[in-house]
Order: structure tokens, then sequence, then C-alpha cells
């Protein structure tokens, strides 16, 4: 297989005595973006939380560019560019959005290029330039998304994870949000996506896998999966509205 | 002009109320627990201000650039070496527990070593008194004033200005998030850890240099420090200083106007008063709802 950023070998992850993630095995290439889909619970948010290292794994091996990332803890992972925006976004709202965008180039790998990231970020979301002295509570819903992954960026990811970014906003803003995720990616970002809306999400994904009760079920380039009528009937529930 | 005396002594004292709580405060930031030790610790100082004044004849206020170097560095050893530990668990009574125990464990050293008998510091500017529009103002308490002003000052600016005090405050509101930086969660609490007990040695010189002390006293300054930071609003570091103030002010007019044996009982009274009406503090902005 081509040049793999992140390879996932035959994870098993448990909460307490409850298997959350069986055997799990994926892969992605550097400077593409997959996808992570499936139902509520199929254990998405539990396999980037097991990547980040938030959660510890059983059995099985997380690598990046072929160095295990699984034997690290957090900080170790953030460390090595393997960056997430947590669902709900976590954005620190007392703090100015200034004050979040510089924690979020805190790793020593980033640290030297945060001007440079800055003008980057402020390129890519120029909102967030024009209120860099605003808290970041004072966004709206659309602005704080936009923040947490600006956040993200500021780090220089070399893996971008998000969950469920289009998560509470208007269908204009998720729109905003993949066209968003797109001009990251032509930017050289390789990014992880969760999401609920799969449409959306298989659109401008290169690679897609369905997750169903933490086992992956099926895989495929996006558009073959958004052609497949099974993985909405059998893995995912009922076919959602084109979104 | 009873009033304003009383007025300018609760100002004048409250201030070390304040610092302490300022260290309070930054401990619960990050861990998450009231670290009732932290009068104990100011107590523990104030030995050590009293003992190189004795021996080595180091004059307290000069005996800052060794007491605050010895606090921040001991803070940090302790959280490495007492709290980490405790730190990463979801129930926060251990950390609590720990710092109880750690709080007695002190105070009963200090008793053995240095007995209960009340210690005081006399120089010979102990008794300096300014007296401007007859008010009556100690140059010791002045000078507390003013360390107390200088240490929020520097606390605020550290939390405001530095990379880490950002990362301090970030990890105040949500440790979690923290962690996705790569910011590690024992290296922000041992930074919470070092500037409170920090903060209790510059208490310590302050008080060493005002009141008689003993081992004892540690506790009831610890519940102080508490108040201070109940009326002044958790999280919010000027707003621990008023409080300090604010409490100082109570005690020194409920003593004067009702009589010394009633300033504790008042202040405790206050403390319950605005706890139940008002849970976010005086200062503070209003606290998320369970």
């Amino acid at each position: 297989m081509a040049n793999q950023l992140l390879e996932i070998k035959d994870l098993d992850v448990y909460y307490g005595d409850v298997q959350i993630l069986r055997s799990v095995s994926m892969h992605v290439e550097e400077g593409t973006i997959v996808a992570i889909v499936g139902a509520n619970g199929a254990g998405k948010t539990t396999l980037l939380k097991t990547i980040s290292g938030l959660i510890k794994s059983r059995q099985g091996e997380i690598l990046l560019a072929g160095e295990p990332l699984h034997t690290l803890g957090p900080k170790g992972i953030v460390d090595k560019g393997v960056i997430q925006v947590p669902e709900g976004r976590r954005l620190f709202s007392s703090l100015t959005i200034y004050e979040n965008l510089r924690l979020g180039a805190y790793i020593p790998r980033s640290r030297p290029l945060f001007n440079q990231s800055l003008e980057k970020v402020f390129t890519l979301f120029p909102i967030l330039k024009d209120r860099q002295n605003q808290k970041a509570g004072s966004l709206s819903g659309g602005e704080q998304q936009m923040l947490a992954i600006a956040r993200a960026v500021m780090a220089q990811p070399r893996l971008l994870m998000l969950d469920e970014p289009s998560l509470g906003l208007s269908p204009i803003l998720v729109r905003t949000i993949f066209q968003l995720i797109t001009t990251l990616n032509e930017h050289k970002t390789t990014i992880l996506l969760v999401e609920q809306n799969i449409h959306q999400t298989l659109k401008i994904a290169h690679h897609a896998f369905v997750l169903r009760i933490g086992r992956i079920v099926m895989d495929g380039t996006g558009s073959e999966l958004l052609a497949n009528d099974n993985i909405w009937k059998d893995y995912i529930g009922a076919r959602q509205v084109k979104g | 002009m009873h009033f304003i005396q009383a007025l300018v002594n609760g100002i004048l004292f409250g201030t070390t109320y304040g610092i302490a709580a300022i260290g309070l405060s930054l401990i619960f930031g990050t861990m998450r627990i009231i670290f009732l030790a932290q009068g104990t610790f100011i107590v523990f100082f104030a030995y050590v201000v009293y003992f190189l004044f004795t021996l080595l004849g180091i004059d307290p206020y000069i005996a800052l650039v060794i007491v605050i170097p010895i606090a921040l560095l001991l803070g940090w050893l302790m959280y490495y070496s007492i709290f980490k530990e405790a730190a990463a668990l979801e129930d926060r009574n251990i950390s609590l527990l720990l710092a109880v125990g750690l709080m007695y464990l002190v105070e009963n050293i200090m008793l053995v070593a240095w007995t209960a008998d009340p210690r005081s510091i006399v120089t010979p500017y102990t008794g300096l008194v300014f007296r401007p529009f007859e008010i009556v103002i100690p140059f010791t308490k002045l000078i507390a004033l003013i360390i107390a002003l200088v240490s929020t000052a520097g606390v605020y600016f550290f939390l405001k200005k530095t990379l880490i005090g950002t990362a301090v405050r970030a990890a105040s509101e949500d440790m979690v998030s923290t962690t996705l930086m790569g910011i590690n969660p024992n290296f922000v609490n041992a930074v919470a850890f070092a500037i409170g007990i920090g903060l209790a040695g510059i208490s310590g010189v302050a008080f060493a240099s005002i009141f008689p002390f003993d081992p004892g006293y540690g506790f009831t300054f610890a519940i102080k420090a508490l108040i201070a930071l109940a009326l002044g609003g958790i999280g919010n570091v000027a707003g621990a200083l008023l409080g300090g103030i604010l409490l100082g002010v109570i005690e020194s007019l409920a003593s004067f106007y009702v009589g010394g044996g009633w300033a504790d009982a008042i202040s405790y009274g206050v403390f319950i008063l605005v706890l139940s009406l008002r849970p976010q503090g005086i200062t503070g902005k209003a606290l998320k709802k369970a």
C-alpha cells in the first residue's frame, strides 16, 4: 500500500468490561481525507480518543508512519503532530481567540512556526483575525467550530482528526465547514474525519470506513460507498435526506 | 475617625488573606481541590523567616529573596512527590484528603520541633508607625500591603502574558482539552502548586513581621483564605485579593464595633451568607448550574 501515514491493526478497546472496538483495522494514506462513518454509538469517537491516547487500547497497534503511537501518552502523541479537534469543540471560552490559537501551537514542533501558522489561519478564517482579542465564548456556534479547527491547524498537524465538526450547525454552515476541510486538504493536510453527516462526508472523502457496533464492516472510496445502497440500509439506518 | 481607622486596619491586614486566597484559587483551578494545607505552609514559612532572623540575623524582607525560590521549589516537588498520582484520578476527594493529611503532618512536625510557644519577630522597625491625617499606619502592615499588591500583579501578569500562564488558565477551564494541546497535566498542576506555595512563602514573610504565630494557626488561616476566596469568587486573581481585603475589613469593623470575640463568628456568618445567596462570590460571574 502506498505511503500510509496512519495504520491501525486489530485494535480492541474496552470501557471497563464492555468492549467498544473489536479488531478494528484501518489506514489513512498521506495527503488524503479519510472518513469514518457509522451510526450513533458505533465507536467512532472512541476510535479517535484511542488514537489520541485519551483511552488505552487492550490489543492491537496504532502506527504513525510506521512508528508506534499506542505506546505513547496523549502528550507524546500530540507532540508527533496527531491533533484532534474533539466533539463539542472544547474551546477555552474564557480565553481570547488569540490565546486559544497560541495554545494550539504549544507543542515544540509548531511553537517556532507560530507567526507563520497564525498568518495561514487568519487567511483561512478572516473573521478570527478581526476578533482575535474577543473571548472565544462570545463567538457563535459556527465561529466556535472554525476556531476549534483553526486552533488545531496552529499545531501544523501531520494528521488532523475531526470529531463531528458539523454537529449542531445550520445547513449553510455545514457546507462552509466541509468546504473548509477540502481546502485544508488541498493545503496538504491529511485528515481523518468522523461524521454523522454521511452524504456530505462521502462526497469529500477519498476513502471511508463504515463502523458498526465496534467493527469495520465495509470500506471503499467515498463515491463507491455513496453509490452502495446497502450501506444505508444495513449499517447506518435510514437513508439520510441529501444534506 | 474610628471607623476610618478600623477600615484602614482591615484593608492592611486583609491583603495578607488575599494573597493566601490567590494561592488557593490557583491550586483549585487546575487540581479542583481546596488546598487546606495552605495556611500551615504560611506558618511554616513564618518559622523559616523567624529562624533566618534570629539565628542568622537576616532581615525578614531581605529573607523574601531566599524564601520565594525555596517555596516555589517546595511546591513543585510536593506536587510531583505527593499529589501526582492522586491528581490523575477522577475522584477529587483523594487529593483533598492528601491536603488534609499534609496539613496535620506539617503542623505536628512543627509542634514537636518548635513547640507551641508563640514566636514573634522584633526588628528595629516593628514599632514604627506613620500617622497621616491622624490615622495610624504601622510600617510592617504597610509593607505587607505593598508585598500583596506586587505579588498579585506578578501572578496576574504571569497568567495573562506568558504562554505557561495561559496554559494554566486553560487547564483551569478544561484539562482534557488542554491535554489535547500537548500540554502535560502534571506540568500545569505543578506550576499551580509552585505558585500557590510560593505565595504561602510570601504570606509567611508578611505574617511573621506583623503577628505572633504558633503551629496551630495554620488551619484557621487556611479557612480565612477560603472565606476570602468565596467572597471574591473562585478563579479570579483580583477577586481573591478583594475578597481578602473585604474579609479583613469585616473582621476589623466587627471587632471594633461588636467586640474582638465576635470578629471570627461574624466573618464565618458572612461566609455562609454570601455562599448561600451569591455562590459565585461578590465579584465573580455566574457559575454554571448543575
